[in-house]
């Protein structure tokens, strides 16, 4: 079955709806003393976990709000926080 | 077609000791390991594919080959890649059924008109053969197409690139296998890295589940698991995003298209295959997966696009669909890299869907730089230390981006 992601006001919807937002990486890191490996790290660099990975969607085609979920993105369905 | 049939390669045992052990049995992993063997006379290597190869990107991809990229550092490697297609069919005496029918680019405005001037520019002065079609020509090279004002996106023109067409994939996959294995090379299918050990600095050995094998080199070729095999076995992060892109078939036609033809604007490019189905493949699903999903809404999306540029193609029914992954960089270009930070350490990912057209002459370039130890230079542009150094490719503008961020 295709993505389905549940928007915190609008509920579940189809997955074409929305924009992924990234791996949620935590903080904007400060920018004083910030090293170009850091920053790089922060923009580009990705985990890419096979599993379960917190991140971010914006509902594009819906009521524009930016929110975190849970998916397995070895089925693509939204899951429980891992430990 | 009466004699025994043969296999193209043997199964070799699992030796505990390589000098090279290279990740992933696809069509990189494959032609680094042939040309390891063939230019520099390295016979002791492994190929470890977890699957079958060719079970992923290899035989995934839409066959495409082209040389019409943007950037001066991809344009001269991409060329020489498109030149090999002949030489390795020869060379491997295995018909790679390479057919140069040649590339169509659509274009729906002027901006993306001046964009592909430049992008002509570019490949004649590395003596590449590209034009600018207007749309008079571009209906005489397909006669098929619809150049009428009545489209969502109608056609302004087009760049010609006559010396691409497709290779098809399995056979390469199989072409390369027999190739490598006859110079030496062992490839173990059903095989998975679980772990890779360095020491000092160095690769000293990698774990697999049918034992532990000794080596001073170790090549990630892993296509769509590269990133993640590189962060969970080495703590090295990339700049890398998997997204799944989908592809189909129609049913057999007879022939009607004569070129591969593509538009950025309707995110979809077609091709006749020698079977005489259309094969069409559309953008990705903008968010990183690991599956190989298949969704009626790029059904639609083709059958949409199709039926508006190619009209006679209303109505016919698509026969297959399938999926693959892409590893994605912010610039559009592949990482290719080695000995930094870990000595004997070398990668090739990153290449999105280009990894098919590049595949032969990558693998020559990787089979140099890990036999060397030294970065050829037509690959030191490619390094993974441009994303920290701000110095991202340009060849962003040169394609249709497919990111995450669509």
């Amino acid at each position: 079955m295709a993505l389905t992601i549940t928007c915190p006001i609008c509920g579940r919807r189809n997955g074409y709806e929305f924009r992924f937002g990234g791996e949620d990486k935590g903080a904007r890191p400060d920018e004083e003393g910030l090293s170009p490996e850091d920053w790089c790290d922060y923009t580009h660099n990705n985990t890419c976990i096979a599993g379960i990975q917190k991140e971010w969607w914006y509902h594009r085609d819906g009521c524009g709000s930016w929110f975190t979920i849970h998916r397995n993105t070895i089925t693509n369905l939204e899951a429980e926080a891992t430990a | 077609m009466f004699r025994k049939s043969e296999r193209l390669w043997g199964k070799a045992p699992l030796m505990s000791d390589y000098d090279a052990v290279i990740i992933g049995g696809g069509l990189h992993g494959l032609a680094t390991a042939y040309y390891l063997a063939r230019n520099h006379g390295m016979k002791n290597i492994a190929v470890i594919e977890k699957r079958h190869i060719g079970f992923g990107g290899a035989g995934r991809n839409t066959a495409i080959v082209r040389a019409n990229q943007r950037t001066k550092e991809n344009l001269s490697l991409y060329k020489e890649g498109l030149e090999l297609w002949p030489k390795l069919t020869a060379e491997l005496d295995y018909n790679l059924m390479f057919y140069n029918c040649g590339n169509l680019n659509l274009a729906h405005s002027e901006a993306a008109l001046s964009a592909m001037r430049m992008q002509v520019a570019s490949a004649r002065f590395f003596g590449i053969e590209s034009h600018i079609a207007d749309p008079k020509e571009c209906k005489e090279l397909v006669p098929a197409l619809n150049i009428s004002e009545d489209i969502t996106y109608p056609i302004f023109g087009g760049m010609y690139h006559p010396p691409g067409g497709i290779v098809r994939h399995d056979a390469v996959v199989w072409g390369l296998a027999k190739g490598a294995a006859k110079l030496g090379v062992h490839i173990h299918q059903g095989t998975e890295v679980l772990g890779i050990n360095v020491e000092k600095g160095k690769i000293t050995s990698v774990e697999t589940d049918q034992g532990t094998i000794s080596t001073p080199r170790v090549l990630n070729a892993a296509g769509g698991y590269s990133a993640s095999l590189s962060y969970k076995m080495l703590g090295i992060h990339l700049p890398v995003s998997v997204l799944t892109i989908q592809a189909m078939v129609t049913q057999p036609l007879k022939p009607l298209l004569d070129h591969v033809v593509s538009s950025g604007a309707y995110h979809c490019y077609a091709n006749q295959t020698l079977k005489g189905e259309i094969a069409t493949g559309a953008h990705m699903d903008p968010w990183p997966n690991y599956t190989t999903q298949t969704t009626a809404h790029y059904i639609k999306h083709q059958a949409e696009a199709l039926s508006e540029f190619l009209p006679c193609l209303r109505g016919v029914r698509f026969m297959r669909i399938w999926g693959g992954l892409a590893d994605m960089t912010p610039d559009m270009a592949p990482i290719m890299d080695g000995n930094d930070p870990i000595e004997g350490y070398y990668t090739d990912c990153g290449w999105g869907y280009f990894g098919f057209k590049s595949a032969a002459v990558t693998g020559k370039y990787m089979a140099q730089f890990m036999a060397d130890g030294e970065c050829p230079d037509m690959l030191r542009p490619f390094t993974l230390r441009r994303f920290e150094q701000h110095r991202l490719m340009g060849e962003m503008a040169g394609t249709v981006v497919y990111s995450p961020w669509n």
